[in-house]
């Protein structure tokens, strides 16, 4: 047992809004610069201080570096962590406006995320006649 | 004049959309046995839906978010994903009902064997899901729905002793029943009037639609005519059961029960238009369910969705219908007798209303949301009084389910 930390400094105050990734991130609609659902928010990455490892002080606070999709739904429900070759990423830099729901600066057509809407839409719907239909 | 016309149809609609297997089967069941004694868990209910479908429509106007995209933010994803499997599976019942309703009431009309309309019911759903438009859909079968009408006339046409039947409504167990047989279909019957599938529909109909605040005066209006008058349907089919069935000693196991009192009291008329307000209101509900299962999935996973999009713009989406009804189909295919699959699922709907109906009363609160359109406090006095009814009644549902041996 190491000497015990200095008491936690108060937060330092911030310019601009404050999100809680709990209530104002996770588990929110992701939608593309066209109001295209994409996915939800199914976990968040941030970048190091790594787990278990001893925290310098001074050191820069962790930030969001991209949104998870995929897989590691199942392991924040069930527990575990997938394989870092599994995560679907959506880096944070592509994130436009956090709102109600999080709006993506950039068209979801060649994501990661949208791997199995492609595949269903391919293989399976696109055939079926009038899958292209539009109804307007 | 064209908001009128507007306002009319939707109100129209909401009338003959609100009637489903589930209240059709629940109400002749429980008229035939307890008379009028339960008509206040109709208003009970009735009361209920209009407030949350009338919170869920006000979010998703004001929001653009639809009643699942808000369950899954608010529960988080744990709680979340337990209500998406309940409601899945609700509705996949409530579907799998629906469709065996519309063979069952084609059977009827055409004395070919139901089992051999289920495919082509659940074709039919999966071709105007597939290509028919939003609004086409809704206001075609609402409007035949409205035959649905025939119940009240026929109660008229029968010229019951009105004192006698008025004197019915007042609550008391009915001497050859029991408290806890007659607990358990107040429950079947408040599930089947709560049934979360309408708000999941409704909200996301909503979306679907467009609705922006500016609509709220008519979404407003649709609920508070619409569904109080759909209401009133219920209970005619169950005033229609209590003179005719219940003095003949005739339980409901059947649909052609079901229309039994009309046929006596309106004629071959009469019956040619219940069969066809059957039809059109199982069939309307299947496509609100089928709908529904998809709403759910999509929104709780973040999916593209909706009917107003290219199917292949939304293809998990499709894809989840296409199963949902494969599944449906499957599930009749054993035989499994589609009223018994009804009365299940109104009562499983009554279990699973509390994570549902909690979440759309949180955010209705939420400004960041619903900026200027918080709920009011009369709003959530009602909504937190619903919210203790609701959480009695899905506590309670399962012990008297096992007490009264789903009541028999």
């Amino acid at each position: 047992m190491t000497s015990s930390p200095d008491p936690l400094l108060p937060a330092p105050p911030v310019a601009g809004r404050v999100l809680d990734a709990q209530l104002h991130l996770l588990d929110r609609q992701v939608l593309d610069h066209d109001g295209v659902p994409v996915t939800t928010v199914d976990d968040l990455e941030l970048s190091g201080p790594a787990v278990d490892v001893e925290i310098e002080p001074g050191t820069a606070a962790p930030v969001v570096t991209a949104l998870l999709t995929g897989p590691v739904l199942g392991t924040r429900i069930f527990g575990g962590r997938p394989p870092s070759s599994r995560l679907i990423r959506i880096p944070w830099k592509d994130v436009a406006e956090v709102g109600v729901v999080l709006r993506l600066g950039i068209s979801g057509e060649p994501l990661d995320a949208g791997w199995v809407e492609r595949w269903v839409r391919d293989k399976i719907i696109a055939r079926i006649p009038g899958g292209r239909h539009d109804p307007r | 004049m064209k908001r009128l016309l507007g306002v009319a149809l939707g109100i129209l609609t909401a009338i003959g959309g609100f009637v489903d297997i589930g209240d059709l089967v629940t109400n002749a069941v429980v008229g035939s046995r307890f008379g009028l004694s339960l008509v206040w868990v109709v208003a009970v209910g009735v009361v209920g839906i209009c407030l949350f479908a009338n919170m869920s429509g006000r979010v998703a106007a004001a929001s653009g978010r639809a009643t699942f995209e808000v369950i899954r933010e608010r529960l988080g994803a744990r709680a979340g994903l337990a209500n998406l499997a309940a409601s899945f599976l609700i509705n996949l019942m409530t579907v799998t009902a629906e469709i065996g309703g519309v063979a069952l009431a084609l059977q009827l009309a055409s004395s070919v064997y139901y089992l051999l309309w289920i495919p082509v019911a659940a074709l039919a759903v999966w071709l105007v899901v597939w290509r028919v438009r939003f609004t086409i859909m809704e206001n075609v079968t609402g409007l035949l729905g409205l035959t649905l009408i025939i119940f009240a006339v026929a109660l008229f046409l029968l010229k019951p002793d009105w004192g006698m039947l008025a004197g019915q409504l007042a609550p008391a167990v009915p001497e050859q029943e029991t408290v806890w047989t007659y607990s358990y279909y107040a429950i079947a019957l408040f599930g089947a009037a709560m049934t979360p599938y309408e708000v999941f529909f409704f909200s996301s109909g909503a979306v679907e639609e467009g609705w922006t605040v500016k609509d709220l005066l008519q979404e407003r209006i649709n609920v508070l005519v619409g569904f109080p008058l759909g209401g009133l349907l219920s209970v005619a089919i169950a005033a229609c059961a209590a003179v005719v069935l219940l003095p003949a000693g005739i339980s409901v196991t059947s649909l052609s029960q079901v229309v039994l009192p009309v046929a006596e009291g309106a004629g071959k008329i009469g019956l040619a238009l219940v069969l066809v307000g059957i039809v059109a209101a199982t069939f309307g509900a299947a496509l609100e369910t089928t709908l529904s299962s998809g709403y759910t999935l999509a929104q709780f996973f973040g999916w593209s969705w909706g009917k107003f999009r290219r199917p292949a713009e939304a293809a998990r989406f499709h894809l989840a219908m296409i199963v949902c009804l494969l599944v449906g189909i499957a599930v009749l295919a054993t035989g499994v007798d589609p009223v018994l699959v009804t009365e299940y699922s109104v009562v499983f709907s009554a279990i699973a209303l509390p994570l549902t109906y909690l979440p759309i009363l949180i955010v209705a609160n939420d400004p960041q949301y619903m900026r200027e359109h918080v709920n009011g406090r009369v709003v959530n006095v009602l909504g937190m009084v619903y919210l203790v009814i609701i959480l009695v009644a899905s506590i309670a549902a399962i012990p008297l389910m096992i007490v009264t041996g789903a009541g028999s």
